[in-house]
């Protein structure tokens, strides 16, 4: 997706805490960074509390697009649940991370634990 | 560079120059821009040259050399920029026969294209050409046997094909 | 209906296989994916939010049963069991896999259909009129020029990378269903005043950022001449269409910037110099093509059915359903009926596989196998047979196809807005649903009568919200989804813009705004003025005025329960 329409770059202050977030080349699903490679589960989305480590991620992902895994990696700023949990501060980012709002049976929602 | 035509991959005879000085300094025929080729004509009247032209390049322009050029380069700024497509059909609608090379970073998806538009020769830059190796450019130019606008590449079209068909059945 | 030859076959075959090895040299790094993403976009093949979406040509609406039931077999199998129809007349699949798609492409491919140049900066999918060939105003079946263009533009080696997408649509009749004033090119069939059939060409009409009204550029152009005329425009289009900025790169920007005489001028001059002969169609083919459009083996008939009207008389809902959704077919004793996919709180343009299989057995079996896709994201049956309207009403019915509510305010156009789409800054769905539950009512729906609302989720305008009669357009405004409404669009013949009425609204706001602008109409409304006739009389004004009354109310009480 076109790179002037992510969401995450909107958000207007701290772009901490943040996740990695992607399209799997392959699958075309909503993947995320974990602890180790990638995950299509929302909950289990490595999180990034300072500079260095999402700087680190960032770089990961980069090494992924170039290696033809995903496309389009881009950090996503995050509140944490209380039980820390990752949800994106931007609506479209949030929507990635669920699914879509009108099909509650389909996408991330349907498939995983909710984030909230 | 790499020079890809419908046979695959060959030498480029000519020298690029940006430069009056580099120009005269070349062994061999030069492919120069399209505002020193009065300067360059004029030390070297009797010279064979090829001239590069932009894919944004009025026809009006480029007209006036066709008669005294054996190449014409068109400058693709990106793969994606069709200009250089439209001004072809308008080189060889001129009348031009010699020839007719796009260059740029075009890929091997298009060559059946650029060939169909009238272009003989694909100048790509090498790291295009790394990628996308000759094999991919000669299997892509094939992988369509047909297409169905008139006026375009070599056969004819489809309409044309059906409509000979037809008469070949009627006769 | 148009049937591929061997011609046909082969390429879209070829088409195919074309695609397979794209695919593959994507995943092996021949291709990056900024190379990728045109091919897969000329492919119909979008990444959206969830999942990649791929978009499917329906050659100007047109379908039969056989083709519908393989779309079943596909959603089935390789998506989640449903399709939706655009805008744009086609059909998208929201959860395709890449790896997959070369497959559902042979599948598409058995039943003679592609997704070629369904997206990308190329020509598109030509649209037309759904009740070609069964309007009683039409000059010339459209159905022909559009597959004659469909073949034409497939693959053209000159235009597939031009400056932006491009949108051809083709009308044969007086009243214009095809909007194709809000086209890049726009062909209305007409007769000159020697009787000889040719078409007023229309260019740089369009919606999204800018839009604008085409402007007409030939008044009559004969019909033999069609190709080559066409390849003169989209020459100076590719040589001179801006591609320094791709929200100016459309047609309509340089036909804008140029000015409509000097663009008209440099056609002219181009076409002057383009061999004619080599480009256009043969006759020959012009007439092998319009030969599958012949009107099917309709009976003689009377002009109405005593069978229909009966079953009428005993049935409000099949006489309600009738009455907003038949179109009077130049056949006596037929009928076309509009299926809306609009359900109340439904997804609008949805279909399920289910669904599919059923509305492909009634087409089969009572229009002559066929049926149309609507820019308004309904289906079409064109040929039913007036004596059988009862039996297929049933049939619908049974499927959840029988939405008496074509043309309505519930039958609301919707883009996929920010539930699927990558580009979407709103939501757009949820919108359409809380306004069609608002009004779900019958009665007050007839009462407010024709109203055709469109939804886009962003300024590209996919929902065609510029020429709704109320448009709805989503946005982001300080890290919320914010709508802004018009009024007074229209995309007939009667081609015009709509006009904001003010600031935007909140997402909850918008159904009770919508009330408003309701009343607004019901109370300046003259006779049996449609709200369009409203609009157009009283001008923008008083819907201004009331939809100010309505912020102010809503301002109050926030304030109030805050």
């Amino acid at each position: 997706m076109a790179k002037d329409h992510r969401a995450g770059s909107k958000v207007r202050g701290d772009k901490l805490p943040a996740i990695l977030m992607a399209s799997h080349l392959l699958e075309g699903d909503t993947v995320f960074l974990s602890e180790s490679g990638w995950t299509l589960d929302p909950s289990a989305a490595r999180i990034a509390h300072d500079a260095e480590t999402s700087a680190a991620m960032e770089a990961e992902g980069k090494a992924a697009a170039s290696a033809n895994i995903v496309i389009d990696p881009y950090l996503v700023p995050v509140d944490l649940t209380e039980s820390g949990l990752p949800l994106a501060r931007h609506f479209r980012d949030a929507m990635r991370q669920r699914g879509p709002s009108i099909h509650p049976d389909m996408g991330k929602q349907a498939e995983f634990a909710p984030l909230d | 560079m790499t020079l890809i035509t419908e046979q695959g991959a060959v030498e480029d005879r000519f020298t690029r120059a940006d430069t009056l000085e580099a120009a005269l300094a070349a062994d061999g025929p030069v492919l120069i821009p399209l505002w020193l080729v009065a300067e360059y004509a004029k030390v070297r009247p009797q010279a064979e040259f090829g001239l590069s032209v932009t894919g944004s390049t009025a026809i009006e322009d480029v007209a006036p050399h066709l008669a005294k050029v054996s190449l014409v380069a068109v400058e693709f700024a990106a793969f994606a920029d069709g200009r250089g497509f439209s001004l072809a059909q308008k080189i060889l609608r001129e009348g031009y026969q010699g020839v007719l090379r796009a260059s740029g970073p075009l890929i091997a998806d298009e060559f059946a294209d650029a060939l169909a538009c009238g272009f003989t020769e694909v100048e790509l830059p090498e790291t295009l050409a790394n990628r996308q190796p000759v094999q991919q450019w000669l299997a892509a130019k094939d992988t369509m046997s047909d297409h169905y606008q008139s006026g375009y590449g070599r056969g004819p079209s489809i309409l044309q094909k059906r409509h000979a068909a037809r008469k070949g059945a009627s006769a | 209906m148009y049937r591929y030859d061997e011609f046909d076959e082969r390429f879209v075959r070829e088409r195919v296989a074309q695609f397979r090895g794209q695919v593959e040299r994507r995943l092996d790094g021949s291709l990056s994916e900024d190379e990728f993403k045109p091919l897969r976009l000329k492919n119909g093949l979008y990444l959206q939010l969830h999942a990649y979406m791929l978009r499917i040509a329906v050659p100007y609406g047109t379908m039969n049963s056989r083709q519908l039931r393989q779309l079943a077999h596909i959603a089935e199998t390789y998506d989640k069991g449903y399709g939706h129809f655009t805008t744009r007349q086609n059909l998208q699949f929201n959860w395709p896999k890449l790896k997959d798609v070369p497959e559902i492409l042979d599948l598409l491919a058995d039943v003679e259909m592609h997704c070629i140049q369904t997206s990308g900066n190329c020509i598109r999918n030509v649209t037309s009129d759904q009740f070609a060939g069964v309007a009683k105003d039409e000059v010339e079946d459209p159905r022909p020029t559009a597959e004659l263009l469909r073949q034409w533009s497939s693959l053209h080696p000159e235009f597939v990378w031009l400056p932006r997408k491009f949108k051809i649509a083709v009308t044969g009749a007086e009243h214009d269903r095809a909007a194709i004033k809000v086209h890049d090119i726009g062909l209305k069939l007409k007769r000159d005043d020697a009787g000889e059939i040719g078409y007023e060409v229309s260019v740089g009409g369009g919606l999204g950022r800018t839009p604008m009204i085409g402007k007409i550029i030939k008044d009559f152009l004969p019909k033999s001449e069609l190709l080559a005329y066409l390849e003169a425009v989209m020459r100076v289009y590719n040589s001179e269409g801006r591609r320094d900025n791709k929200y100016k790169a459309r047609v309509k920007i340089l036909v804008h910037e140029t000015g409509e005489d000097e663009f008209r001028a440099m056609v002219e001059e181009e076409y002057a110099k383009l061999d004619g002969p080599t480009i256009n169609a043969p006759q020959e083919e012009v007439e092998r093509i319009a030969a599958y459009f012949a009107s099917p083996a309709y009976e003689t008939l009377p002009e109405t059915s005593a069978t229909l009207a009966k079953a009428q008389a005993n049935d409000p809902a099949l006489a309600r359903f009738v009455e907003q959704n038949g179109f009077a077919h130049k056949q006596p004793g037929y009928i076309a009926l509009t299926i809306a996919l609009k359900e109340i709180g439904a997804v609008p343009g949805d279909m399920s596989a289910a669904q599919m299989r059923a509305f492909a057995d009634i087409a089969e079996r009572y229009s002559f196998d066929e049926f149309r896709v609507t820019h308004s994201q309904n289906l079409v049956l064109p040929h039913v047979k007036q004596d059988d309207v009862p039996a297929v009403f049933a049939a619908l019915k049974e499927a959840g196809l029988a939405s008496a509510n074509a043309g309505l305010i519930t039958d609301i156009i919707a883009c996929p807005g920010l539930d699927y789409c990558a580009l979407a800054t709103a939501k757009s769905i949820p919108i359409a649903q809380a306004i069609a539950k608002t009004f779900a009512d019958e009665e007050r729906q007839k009462k407010i009568g024709l109203l055709p609302i469109k939804i886009s989720g962003c300024i590209n305008a996919c929902g065609h919200h510029h020429v709704g009669a109320i448009g709805i357009l989503g946005l982001e405004k300080g890290g919320r989804e914010n709508y802004q409404i018009t009024v007074g669009g229209d995309a007939s013949e009667h081609a015009a813009l709509g006009e904001r009425l003010g600031p935007g609204i909140d997402a909850a706001d918008v159904p009770a705004a919508i009330e408003a602008i309701v009343e607004t109409y019901l109370g300046e409304k003259q006779g049996g003025e449609s709200f369009m006739e409203t609009v157009r009389r009283t001008g923008p004004e008083p819907f201004k005025a009331g939809f100010t009354a309505f912020i102010e109310s809503r301002t109050l009480e926030t304030e109030a329960v805050g």
